[in-house]
């Protein structure tokens, strides 16, 4: 590319970002103690629905969807629509679990999801275990972001700016603002993020349909498909990689990972019912997915010849865009998957902190919310910026692998909102069984029958999770009651019959 | 307590249950198999608009939810 236009509209996004993010600690915020664990971590529990929903949906739209979704409608066809269907049934588990888990973090003071494992098996170790191991997953996506990152710079500058230089200048920009005003900085931030995705999405798509088939009408790309492509139209995809059975548990699977910042998401809600009314609308920002999904399928015939198909939609706006349509791409990818690695960088800072450090330590809660803080440097420099660097072939292993552990976590949330019977040792025997089983059908015998290696963890996990949790001793009555007084504030059922509260 | 569970303990608690589990199944084996043709409806996939109609069906639930919640008076 020989315009700088895309490459200024990228940095001018970069630069509007980091002042919104440095400003989000402004006004009433500016008062507040950073210091501290409940405003670094959770914004005070202050967020509105607006900001709740555009900071969720942001969040949960990664670089995936500009790069990675296009590239699936390309190389598969119509299966990447999975994608939009979770994210929606992830609304559901907000709806029904987020005003839960809000109240947990009022009332006793949790500020991460480690620490409500922690609280309600009354186990530092179990808490711990579960911060490590979801750091994993965390940070190997924070990796893959940051890569994703680098790589729009280098494509927006033409190659003036090397990938080492664009995961500097990126995670830089990141640490500037979330060292300065935490949680609300990503709230803020991924508020505009949100609105400049989907307004970058529709532009790009219509603007590329109409250069394609000159209307605007996404009929035209596939009656074309129908005709020349028919197999990208139904599952398994043109691939042949995408069967019902892995549709379905890859849906289940990612529905039941909860990821520790989502949890930190719905803590920093003003209330409960502000969760509940970001949730119920939270499906509607998905429809950010199709335009850019439609770019991919004009590419099945216009770019027939790609290496990788994830580049797709870059390499489509390049050859039939504007420039200010692709710096507005760039711009868009950026923001994509910035406001996605940030709610992980902060997440893994914050746990590590009050997860691991305070109880090993035994460190105060106002040296933890110092530490928490200025975690995410040595976190940033010392762990994320080198292996973005060195971009290790395994890391989408490693990502998978944090993935299938996050979903063999399920049983404490059964534990925690379910079954008051839950015990520790059985949580921890089925996490171990569940996370073993992921590894093996990740590495060694991928998704065996067409079924996801996290669905068959949990086929093994929860029978044993049940098992010894019957065999093993229960926790403390009154802490599983004043969780269960939240979690099934009508009381729990036996038999069929209601039991007291 | 190994007995105890937490279940819907209203009619309406039911129901929005067995909502949340129809539009699950709605996105999944076997229901989306049902829909799996190269058609066209709308100018789109079949599954492309089956996968949208599961999606803001979803809000039309919640909506629901919201006010069996808010009539109820609980979190």
């Amino acid at each position: 590319m020989n315009s700088l236009w895309p490459l200024l509209i990228t940095l001018i996004y970069v630069a509007i970002a980091m002042m919104i993010g440095l400003r989000a600690r402004g006004g009433q915020a500016s008062r507040a103690n950073m210091n501290s664990l409940e405003e670094w971590g959770v914004a005070g529990r202050s967020m509105g629905p607006v900001t709740l929903y555009l900071l969720i949906a942001a969040g949960s739209v990664s670089a995936y969807t500009f790069m990675g979704a296009p590239g699936w409608a390309y190389s598969k066809g119509v299966a990447v629509f999975y994608v939009a269907i979770y994210l929606a049934y992830l609304a559901l588990i907000a709806w029904y679990f987020g005003p839960k888990v809000w109240q947990f973090g009022a009332e006793f003071g949790h500020v991460t999801q480690a620490s409500a494992i922690a609280d309600r098996y009354q186990s530092p170790a179990l808490g711990a275990l579960a911060s490590l191991v979801m750091a994993v997953g965390s940070i190997a996506y924070a990796v893959l972001q940051t890569v994703g990152s680098a790589y729009i710079l280098f494509v927006m500058s033409g190659g003036i700016i090397p990938v080492w230089l664009g995961v500097v200048l990126v995670l830089a920009s990141i640490a500037v603002y979330l060292y300065a005003s935490g949680q609300r900085a990503i709230g803020r931030t991924n508020a505009f993020q949100g609105v400049l995705m989907l307004v970058v999405a529709w532009t790009v798509g219509l603007w590329a349909v109409h250069s394609a088939t000159g209307g605007l009408s996404f009929s035209a790309v596939f009656e074309r498909i129908q005709s020349e492509h028919a197999a990208f139209l139904t599952l398994p995809g043109a691939s042949g990689d995408m069967s019902f059975s892995f549709w379905t548990t890859s849906i289940i699977v990612s529905m039941f990972s909860f990821m520790p910042p989502v949890w930190t998401q719905w803590m920093s809600a003003s209330s409960a019912r502000t969760i509940r009314r970001s949730a119920t609308w939270l499906p509607t920002y998905y429809v950010v997915i199709l335009p850019m999904v439609i770019v991919g399928f004009i590419g099945i015939y216009s770019l027939p010849d790609l290496a990788r198909a994830d580049t797709v939609a870059l390499e489509y706006a390049m050859q039939h865009l504007p420039v200010v349509l692709v710096g507005l791409l760039g711009a868009g990818t950026l923001a994509a998957s910035m406001s996605s690695s940030e709610p992980f960088i902060h997440s893994v800072s914050l746990s590590l902190s009050k997860d691991v450090l305070q109880p090993l330590l035994k460190l105060s809660n106002a040296t933890t919310g110092r530490l928490a803080r200025l975690m995410i440097l040595p976190i940033m420099a010392l762990v994320i910026a080198p292996l973005a660097i060195a971009e290790p072939g395994s890391l989408v292993m490693i990502l998978l692998v944090g993935l299938g552990f996050a979903s063999q976590v399920l049983p404490a949330f059964i534990g925690m909102f379910f079954w008051p019977r839950a015990s520790r040792l059985g949580v921890m025997a089925g996490i171990v069984a569940g996370f073993l089983v992921t590894v093996a059908f990740t590495t060694l015998w991928p998704h065996p029958l067409g079924i996801h290696a996290g669905f068959w963890g949990l086929i093994i996990n929860l029978p044993i999770f049940v098992g010894v949790s019957l065999v093993t001793p229960a926790t403390q009555a009154d802490v599983v009651e004043r969780f269960f007084r939240i979690a099934a504030p009508r009381g729990l059922t036996r038999l069929g019959k209601k039991a007291a509260p | 307590m190994r007995r105890l569970l937490v279940l819907p303990t209203s009619r309406a608690g039911w129901g929005l249950l067995i909502a949340f589990l129809t539009l699950i199944a709605m996105g999944t084996w076997p229901m989306i198999g049902w829909v799996n043709r190269a058609t066209l409806v709308l100018g789109l996939p079949l599954i492309v608009v089956w996968s949208y109609l599961v999606i803001f069906s979803c809000v039309v639930v919640m909506l629901i939810g919201n006010r069996i919640v808010e009539r109820d008076n609980h979190e």
